[in-house]
C-alpha cells in the first residue's frame, strides 16, 4: 500500500542534511511563516506555478491555452496570478519551463524509487534519505511511509522539522528515523510569533519531549541579521538547550542565506530581505564561541 | 606533502617561461632525422634502414645540452616555433634558428637540397606511404570521411607505451644482446639490422651528456653546480648503457629512453606508463640502503616532472592500480608523483588507476590534487571494470592488469602492444540524418554515404526506426573498419625504435607497425552516442506516441535548422536527456553502445583485425559538430556534439550522482578502449569537508561500472570572464577532452562549448 503525498523538490547528492551523501526530500506546506524562509515555494499545500520571465521567449504558447491570466509582453509573456486557477495548462505547454509546476503529487514508492538510485552512494558514504520542507511532519502518513521503506532497507533516514506539529506527527516517525535536525528560530516566543506566525511554546515541548526519547538529535538555528543573532541570544538559546533533554547532540548555527530573493520572484511573492548586514566569518565564529560558552554540546558554525 | 626544492623552483620557471635553454637545440631533431633518411636512401636502402638511418643520425649527430641545476638531463626537441608538427622552411629567420642551434652551415644546405619528401613527411610520421590519401577508397567511404561520420585515421604513430623498463633494466647493453641473438635465431633482416644500429647510438646519449658535464667542470663555468656536474657524470656514464644501479640512475635512463622514442616520430601523445610501478624497485633499494632520502626521491622525480613540461602535454603517466591477484599496488611512489604534480602547479597529464581494493586515502589524495592544481589533473581509471574490459577483448589476465594509458585515455599494455589509438573515428549522431534522408546527408546533400532504409512512412514504430538507425550505425562502422584496414595495407611506416621495446616484435622479426606487436589492435572511436539517445527519445515521444510531427515533418524542421524555436525548445526540455539517470536515454545509450561493440566483433572477424570499442571523441565532438545537421535533441546545425559519453553540455540537471549512474549504467566492460567522460564539478566539492564524499562518489560509480572518467573544477563565470580578459587568466587550465589545456591557448568556439557545460555542485 502505498502513501500519498506532495512534494516540491528531491534533491539527489546533498552533502548538508545529515551524514554521507544524501537525497533530501522536500515536502511541500508548511504551517510556519517565517518571514525569512528561503524555500517559498514550499509554503502551501499544492501545486504552484513558478515564472521565470527570463527563460520566456515570447512564444504565446501559454496565451494560447489560457488568455485570462497571460499576456503579451515587451520581452517576456506577463502572467497575472491573481486570475490563476492553477489548471497547470500554461506549464504544460511552456516549451523552455519558464512557466513551471513546483510541486508533485508522488505516491511513497515513486519517491523511494528515486532514493534507491543512489543506494550505493549512501552505502559507500553512510549517507541516505532526509525529509524536509516545508514540515515535512504535516505529511505524516507519507513521511512514516518512506521512511519504512528505507529503515527496511537499511537505509539512514533523517528528519529536519520545525516541530511545530501536534507530538502524535512526531512520536509516529521515531521508530524509523536516525537522526533528527530540529529547528529552534527565536528564544522569545512574541518574537517568535511576531516573525513566523506561531509562538514557540509547542516547538519547544516537542523537542524536550523528543529530546527524552531519541538520542541523534541535531538542534538548528537559523541566523537572521538583526533578529536573532546576537551574543546575547547565544546565551538565551543556551539557556532553553541546556533544559532540554540527553538527546541532543550537537548545535548547528546556520548562516542567513542571501540567495532566496529570485524564488520569491517567480512565486510572485514579497521578498523581505534580512540582510541588513553580512554575517562576516568573525561575527559568525564569535556567536560560535559565545554558544559553545553557554552550552555543554558540541557547536557547529559552517562558514 | 613534500616542498618543491628551490633547484626545481628554478628548473620550473625555466622551463614554464620558455626558456633561454629549452630554445636551443629545438631544430635538431628534424634536421638530422630527415639527412639521415635522404642520406640512407641515395644509397638505395630501403624503407626500413631509411627510418633506423633517420633515428640512428639523430643520436649520432644531436648536440647535448644541460640546464643549469639540472641532475636529470637530456631533451625532448620541439618547442615553440620549431614544435613537433613544424617543417623548417628555407627563410632567413629559419636558417638563424638552425644556426643558433648548432647545426652547420653544411648540414643546412644539405637539408633544403634534399628531396622535399624527406623534409616534410618523413620527419614528421617517420615513413607512410599513401598516407591519409584517398586512393583505394569507395565513394561511400569518401563521403564518410569528409563529413567525419565515418573515418579512418594513420595517426597512430606517436601514440605508444614502450618497454622503458627494459632499458632501465638491461641498458642499451643488454638489449642489444637481445637482438642479436634474435637475429642468431630467425636469421638477419631489416628490423634486426635496424635495430642494431639505433642501439649502437642509443649506448652512447649517456656519455655524450657526460662528457659535456666533464668539459662544464673542467672549465669552471660559474652557471653550474659541481656537484650537480659530478652527478651527471657518473649516471650517464653508466646509463643508458647499463642497468641502472639507482633510483637516479632509473629515472635517467628511462628519459633517455623516451626522448628517443620521440625522435622517432615527434613527442605528441608518445606515453611513460606506470611509473611508480617501473621505478619502484629501484626507489626502495636507495631508501633500504641510505642512498637517497625521500626529500631527494621528491626532487628527482620533480625533476622529471619539469623535463616533460609542455604547453601541449599528453606524454601521459599513470599511477596506482592493482596486480593480477587483485592487490593493489599503490607505494609511497605513487603518492609522491602526485604531491610533485600539485607542488609543480602546472598541467602534467596524468592519471590514476583506482579499484574496489584501492585505500580511500589514495583517492582521496588524488582528489585533492585535483582539486588544488585545478587544471584537470589526474584523471581515473577503474580497474574493475578496464581489466575485464582487457580480458574480454583477448588480453592475458597478467598483461591487462599492467594496463596504462597513452595521451589522453587511449588504453595499452605497455612495452607489449601496438594499440593504433584514434584509428578510427565515427559520429553515430549522423545516423539519424541518413535515415531521414534515406542514405543522404543531410548536411551536405550531395553526399550519400549512409544507406537508404527505406521511405519515411514505412517506418510506423519506433522500434521500425531505431532498426533503421542500427542499419546506418552498422554501415557507419563498416565503412570506418574498412577504411582503418585499406590505409594500414597501404601505409607502410616502419618504427624501428619502437619495435625494439615492444614485446613480440624482436621475437618475431616483424616491425611494430607490421603487426609484430604481442597485441596488435585498433581503437575505434564511437562519437554522438548522447546526443543520437537524446534525439532518440525525442522521435520516440513527439512522432510515435503523442504524434504531433510525422518524420517528414522533423525531417523539414532540421533540414529547415529550428525556424521555430518554440520547437527546440520543446524537444530540449519536453523530453528526457543522457545523463540525467533517467531510464529511457540511459538504456538507449546502453543499447547502441552494445550494438556498436556486437559488430565490431563480427567486423573484426570480417576484416582480420582486432577492433577495439572506445566511447570517446577527443576534441573533435567540434569537427563533428561542423559536419552535423540540427539534430532531435535541439542541437542546432554547426554547433558541437557531447564530448565522448559525457551528457550533452548543458543537459543534465540532476546532480553529480545522477550523471555518475548514466555513464556508469553503460556496458564499460565491452570497451577496452575506454569509455570517457568529462564531469564538471564545482570546486567546493574538492574542499576539506566535502572531499569525503567526493571519494565516496568516485569508488562507488566505480562498483556500478564506470570507466574513465575527468573532472574539471573551473566555474564557468571564471572562464566567462577570462574570456574577456585572458591577461588575468594566464595559468588558467581547463579539462578539453582527454588533456588539459591553458584556457587562454583554446579557440572561441572550444571555450564556449567548455563554459555549457554543467557544473555539478552539491547542495
Amino acid at each position: 500500500m502505498s502513501v500519498n503525498g506532495i512534494v516540491s523538490n528531491i534533491s539527489r547528492c546533498s552533502l548538508h542534511d545529515g551524514s554521507g551523501i544524501r537525497t533530501v526530500i522536500y515536502f511541500k506546506g508548511c504551517n510556519l511563516k517565517c518571514k525569512w524562509c528561503h524555500n517559498p515555494e514550499t509554503h502551501s499545500f499544492s501545486p504552484d506555478i513558478m515564472y521565470n520571465p527570463n527563460l520566456c521567449i515570447c512564444c504565446g504558447n501559454c496565451i494560447s491555452v489560457c488568455s485570462k491570466c497571460h499576456s503579451a509582453g515587451e520581452t517576456s509573456a506577463v502572467f497575472t496570478r491573481d486570475l490563476c486557477n492553477k489548471c497547470m495548462r500554461c506549464a504544460d505547454v511552456c516549451p523552455t519551463r519558464a512557466l513551471s509546476v513546483c510541486g508533485d503529487e508522488m505516491t511513497s514508492r515513486e519517491v523511494f524509487d528515486i532514493i534507491l538510485n543512489d543506494s550505493h552512494y549512501y552505502a559507500e558514504s553512510g549517507g541516505g534519505i532526509t525529509l524536509s520542507g516545508g514540515e515535512c511532519l504535516l505529511q505524516v502518513d507519507f513521511a512514516v511511509d518512506i521512511l519504512k521503506l528505507c529503515s527496511q532497507r537499511g537505509i539512514n533516514t533523517a528528519i529536519e522539522s520545525a516541530m511545530c506539529v501536534p507530538w502524535e506527527n512526531i512520536s509516529a516517525v521515531i521508530p524509523y528515523t536516525d537522526c533528527f535536525f530540529a529547528d529552534i528560530k527565536h528564544h522569545d516566543s512574541s518574537i517568535h510569533r511576531n516573525y513566523t506566525g506561531v509562538g514557540n511554546e509547542l516547538i519547544l515541548d516537542n523537542i524536550y519531549k523528543l529530546s527524552l526519547v531519541h538520542n541523534c538529535i541535531t538542534l538548528r538555528i537559523p541566523l537572521i541579521p538583526g533578529i536573532n543573532d546576537s551574543n546575547e541570544d547565544m546565551k538565551k538559546f543556551g539557556e532553553i538547550i541546556n533544559g532540554l533533554g540527553k538527546g541532543i547532540g550537537c548545535v548547528e548555527l546556520l548562516k542567513y542565506n542571501y540567495l532566496a530573493g529570485s524564488k520569491y520572484e517567480s512565486l510572485d511573492k514579497e521578498y523581505i530581505s534580512y540582510s541588513d548586514y553580512t554575517q562576516t566569518n568573525e561575527h559568525l565564529l564569535e556567536l560560535k564561541e559565545a554558544m559553545q560558552n553557554s552550552v555543554k554540546i558540541k557547536v557547529v558554525c559552517e562558514i | 606533502m613534500y616542498k618543491l626544492s628551490d633547484r626545481c623552483s628554478a628548473l620550473r620557471d625555466e622551463a614554464v617561461s620558455k626558456r633561454k635553454y629549452m630554445k636551443k637545440y629545438c631544430a635538431q631533431r628534424n634536421v638530422y632525422f630527415s639527412l639521415g633518411g635522404a642520406l640512407a636512401a641515395q644509397n638505395e636502402q630501403g624503407i626500413y634502414s631509411v627510418v633506423s638511418s633517420a633515428v640512428s643520425n639523430v643520436l649520432n649527430k644531436f648536440t647535448p645540452v644541460i640546464i643549469p641545476g639540472e641532475i636529470i638531463t637530456g631533451f625532448n626537441f620541439g618547442d615553440g616555433k620549431f614544435d613537433d608538427f613544424y617543417i623548417p622552411q628555407n627563410t632567413p629567420e629559419d636558417i638563424e634558428i638552425m644556426k643558433e642551434n648548432n647545426i652547420s652551415n653544411d648540414d643546412i644546405e644539405k637539408f633544403f637540397s634534399i628531396d622535399k619528401f624527406y623534409r616534410d613527411e618523413l620527419f614528421l610520421y617517420g615513413y607512410n606511404l599513401g598516407d591519409e590519401s584517398t586512393a583505394g577508397l569507395t565513394e561511400c567511404e569518401i563521403q564518410a570521411s569528409e563529413e567525419w561520420s565515418a573515418l579512418g585515421r594513420v595517426i597512430s604513430s606517436n601514440h605508444t607505451v614502450l618497454g622503458y623498463e627494459q632499458v632501465v633494466k638491461l641498458g642499451f647493453e643488454g638489449i642489444l644482446n637481445k637482438i642479436i641473438e634474435f637475429k642468431k635465431k630467425n636469421g638477419n633482416n631489416d628490423l634486426y639490422s635496424g635495430a642494431e644500429q639505433i642501439c649502437l647510438e642509443a649506448l652512447k646519449m649517456g656519455e655524450k651528456y657526460a662528457d659535456l658535464a666533464q668539459k662544464l667542470l673542467d672549465s669552471q663555468d660559474e652557471n653550474y653546480d659541481a656537484n650537480d656536474l659530478k652527478s651527471i657524470i657518473e649516471v650517464c656514464s653508466n646509463v643508458p648503457r647499463y642497468p641502472a644501479r639507482s633510483f637516479k640512475e632509473a629515472v635517467q635512463s628511462l628519459w633517455f629512453a623516451h626522448v628517443i622514442n620521440t625522435w622517432e616520430d615527434i613527442i605528441n601523445a608518445n606515453s611513460i606508463g606506470r611509473l611508480d610501478q617501473i621505478l619502484y624497485p629501484y626507489y626502495r633499494h636507495d631508501i633500504e640502503k641510505g642512498i637517497i632520502t625521500k626529500e631527494e626521491a621528491f626532487e628527482i622525480i620533480c625533476c622529471l616532472w619539469i623535463k616533460l613540461y609542455r604547453d601541449y602535454d599528453v606524454q601521459q603517466s599513470c599511477v596506482g592500480g592493482d596486480n593480477v591477484d587483485g592487490e593493489c599496488c599503490v607505494n609511497d611512489l605513487s603518492y609522491m608523483m602526485l604531491d610533485a604534480t600539485e607542488a609543480l602547479d602546472f598541467i602534467r597529464c596524468m592519471s590514476v588507476r583506482f579499484s574496489k581494493n584501492t585505500p580511500k586515502e589514495f583517492i582521496k589524495r588524488a582528489l585533492e590534487v585535483v582539486g588544488h592544481v585545478q587544471k584537470g589533473v589526474p584523471f581515473f581509471f577503474n580497474d574493475d571494470v578496464m581489466i575485464p574490459a582487457l580480458i574480454n577483448a583477448g588480453i592475458a589476465p597478467d598483461d591487462a592488469c599492467n594496463y596504462t594509458q597513452i595521451g589522453c585515455v587511449e588504453t595499452v599494455i605497455p612495452g607489449k602492444s601496438n594499440p593504433h589509438a584514434v584509428t578510427g573515428e565515427t559520429n553515430f549522431l549522423k545516423a539519424i540524418e541518413y535515415v531521414l534522408c534515406r542514405g543522404k546527408s543531410m548536411r551536405h546533400p550531395d553526399y550519400s554515404p549512409g544507406k537508404d532504409t527505406g521511405d519515411l512512412d514505412n517506418l510506423d514504430s519506433f522500434e521500425s526506426f531505431l532498426n533503421a538507425v542500427k542499419v546506418q550505425i552498422d554501415n557507419i562502422m563498416d565503412l570506418t573498419c574498412s577504411q582503418v584496414k585499406k590505409l594500414f595495407e597501404r601505409c607502410i611506416s616502419p618504427k624501428p625504435y619502437k619495435s625494439i621495446l615492444t614485446e613480440g616484435c624482436l621475437e618475431s622479426g616483424r616491425d611494430f607497425n607490421c603487426k609484430g606487436a604481442l597485441y596488435d589492435y585498433y581503437q575505434i572511436m564511437i562519437g554522438g552516442v548522447p546526443n543520437l539517445a537524446d534525439s532518440l527519445c525525442v522521435i520516440n515521444k513527439f512522432v510515435y506516441k503523442q504524434k504531433k510531427y510525422s518524420l517528414s515533418q522533423l525531417k523539414s524542421i532540421l533540414e529547415s535548422d529550428f525556424p521555430d524555436e518554440r520547437i527546440r525548445m520543446e524537444f530540449i526540455n519536453k523530453s528526457e536527456k543522457f545523463g540525467n539517470n533517467s531510464e529511457e536515454p540511459d538504456s538507449l545509450a546502453r543499447e547502441i553502445i552494445d550494438y556498436a561493440c556486437d559488430r565490431l566483433e563480427e567486423l573484426s572477424k570480417k576484416y582480420g583485425m582486432n577492433f577495439h570499442a572506445q566511447p570517446f571523441t577527443y576534441l573533435w565532438m567540434i569537427d563533428h559538430g561542423h559536419h552535423s545537421a540540427a539534430s532531435p535533441d535541439g542541437r542546432k546545425c554547426g554547433d558541437p556534439i557531447a564530448y565522448s559519453v559525457s551528457p550533452m553540455q548543458g543537459r543534465d540537471f540532476n546532480g553529480l550522482t545522477a550523471i555518475m549512474n548514466s555513464i556508469s549504467s553503460l556496458p564499460t566492460k565491452r570497451t577496452p578502449g575506454t569509455t570517457s567522460a568529462i564531469v564538471e564539478v564545482d570546486p567546493k566539492l574538492f574542499c576539506d569537508k566535502n572531499i569525503d564524499a567526493l571519494t565516496d562518489i568516485l569508488v562507488a560509480s566505480g562498483k556500478k561500472g564506470l570507466s574513465n572518467v575527468q573532472f574539471n573544477t573551473v566555474d564557468a563565470e571564471m572562464l566567462i570572464d577570462a574570456q574577456k580578459y585572458p591577461e588575468k587568466y594566464n595559468n588558467l587550465a581547463v579539462r578539453v577532452s582527454g588533456f588539459s589545456q591553458r584556457f587562454n591557448l583554446l579557440n572561441k568556439e572550444l571555450q564556449n562549448h567548455i563554459i555549457g557545460r554543467t557544473k555539478h555542485s552539491c547542495l
